[in-house]
């Protein structure tokens, strides 16, 4: 209490009672004699309507609802095992603008989040780049030169236009090198209709191990230059993309291994819910 | 059984380890605190963190609760309210400038949308007036010293009978008492400026 209303025995009697008084508890003749004072004592009396007052202020304002995100944020920074009921639909709260436009802005890309999250989509991705970067080779574009790149939209239909014409310049090429190829053949059998195949192309293909003759041979290679994305394609190492991919899933959701209780529980969080 | 009594049991299930227990027991008590660390704090993003670190606090500590010693609701509010108490101590200079730069912003975020709703079927005049009113009486709450605020938010905004604020606070239920009269009275004092200056 201030000082200056402990001016006699009454005032500080008054104090003593002032919470009970304002809370209506008081009854009888301490009642009585509290009110007599109020009325009467220049300083509790305006005191009384002072703390009155404030108590009916602060009674004013209501709870708040926290976030509909502050449970999973407790529980993955406490136990890393977040909750099946967190965030019930409707539940209303005072975000900050901030947190209005995350979730916003999940609203939106959970859902293709979640896509790309798929093992099936990382695979088709890790495709389309690869198969692209062969693409982008096989038309001579080297890394170096993708940092001297002009993005602008008249530059990049250039680039792109430049691009396709070296690669249907090179597949032109490619084809007619093997046509010319094929028809000197054609002209040696015609010529030497008996002869075994000539000594000399064998010595240049003593690394061949797949047994095939050397006809298929050719043609596997031109297949490989006419579509490298098959070829890329097949191969097992893209397959390794799917365990990464599940990974990054859990990681993330593994959030500050918490003190002993996690220890204890070890738990895992299961990650299907959240992105799924 | 009584609510004492679930909460105990609560309390020693997650002491074992069971997840769904602490779950429950955020679920709980996540919008008590998070209601004191936003009355005192000021702003949902400060009760928000605040309130984070009380869960870590409590996850870390819950193993020292001792149900024979008090209710868990007075444990609770202890360890708020020293966080809130270091989380004071730290932002004091920051906001000894911040009272020198004129009222605090993040006004809307005082309102609570469900608030806002309602408000809505109230009347436009009516409804600012009453937004304007609880606006104004937080930020006079943050005004009062901490010993004042805190006193008041867990009486009179958290229902917090004295002997347990007494034991939150560790002084004794005639200092509560009187804290609480002191702060009422104070912001009652605020208030009134305030709407001098408004008027
Ligand atoms: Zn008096």
């Amino acid at each position: 209490m201030p000082e200056e209303t402990k001016h006699g025995a009454n005032c500080t009697e008054f104090e003593a009672l002032l919470t009970e008084a304002i809370e209506g508890r008081l009854t009888g003749a301490q009642k009585e004699s509290f009110e007599a004072h109020r009325r009467t004592c220049g300083i509790c009396g305006p005191l009384f309507a002072e703390v009155q007052a404030g108590r009916e202020w602060l009674r004013s304002l209501e709870a708040v609802e926290p976030p509909t995100f502050l449970v999973h944020n407790i529980l993955a920074a406490t136990s890393g095992v977040v909750s099946t009921r967190v965030a019930a639909p409707g539940a209303l709260g005072t975000t900050p603008r901030r947190e209005r436009l995350r979730e916003w802005w999940d609203s939106w890309f959970a859902p293709l989040n979640a896509f790309v999250r798929q093992p099936r989509f990382v695979m088709s991705f890790g495709m389309i780049f690869f198969s692209g970067s062969l693409a982008l080779s096989a038309a001579g574009v080297k890394a170096s030169d993708v940092a001297k790149v002009s993005l602008r939209p008249s530059s990049i239909r250039h680039a792109y236009t430049d691009a396709q014409i070296k690669v249907v310049k090179y597949y032109d090429n490619v084809r007619f090198v093997y046509e010319i190829e094929s028809k000197v053949r054609e002209l040696k059998r015609a010529a030497t209709p008996a002869e075994p195949a000539p000594q000399e192309e064998k010595q240049n293909h003593k690394n061949d191990t797949s047994g095939q003759p050397q006809e298929r041979q050719d043609r596997n290679y031109s297949r490989e230059q006419g579509d490298t994305v098959l070829a890329g394609l097949n191969g097992s190492e893209v397959i390794p993309v799917r365990p990464v991919a599940s990974d990054a899933g859990t990681a993330d959701l593994r959030i500050q291994g918490c003190s002993q209780p996690a220890a204890r529980g070890s738990r895992v969080v299961s990650n299907n819910r959240r992105f799924v | 059984m009584d609510e004492a009594q679930v909460i105990g049991l609560l309390v020693r299930r997650c002491v074992g380890g069971d997840a769904a227990a602490w779950e429950e027991i955020v679920q709980r008590f996540h919008r008590r605190i998070y209601n004191v660390c936003y009355r005192f704090a000021g702003d949902a993003e400060n009760a928000q963190d605040l309130t984070q670190e009380v869960f870590i606090k409590m996850y870390r500590t819950l193993n020292t609760y001792d149900s024979g010693k008090g209710a868990f609701m007075t444990w609770v509010t202890t360890i708020t309210r020293n966080l809130l108490v270091d989380h004071f101590r730290k932002t004091k200079s920051e906001r000894l400038t911040d009272s020198l730069d004129g009222p605090a912003s993040e006004h809307e975020d005082a309102q609570p949308l469900s608030d806002r709703i309602a408000d809505q079927s109230r009347g436009p005049d009516e409804a600012a007036q009453s937004r304007e009113t609880r606006e104004m009486v937080h930020q006079a709450l943050q005004k009062l010293s901490p010993e004042l605020r805190e006193a008041v938010i867990l009486r009179d905004l958290q229902d917090m009978d004295y002997r347990e604020i007494a034991t939150a606070l560790r002084v004794p239920e005639g200092t509560v008492k009187s804290r609480i009269n002191r702060g009422r009275a104070e912001l009652a004092r605020l208030l009134q400026r305030t709407y001098r200056q408004v008027i």
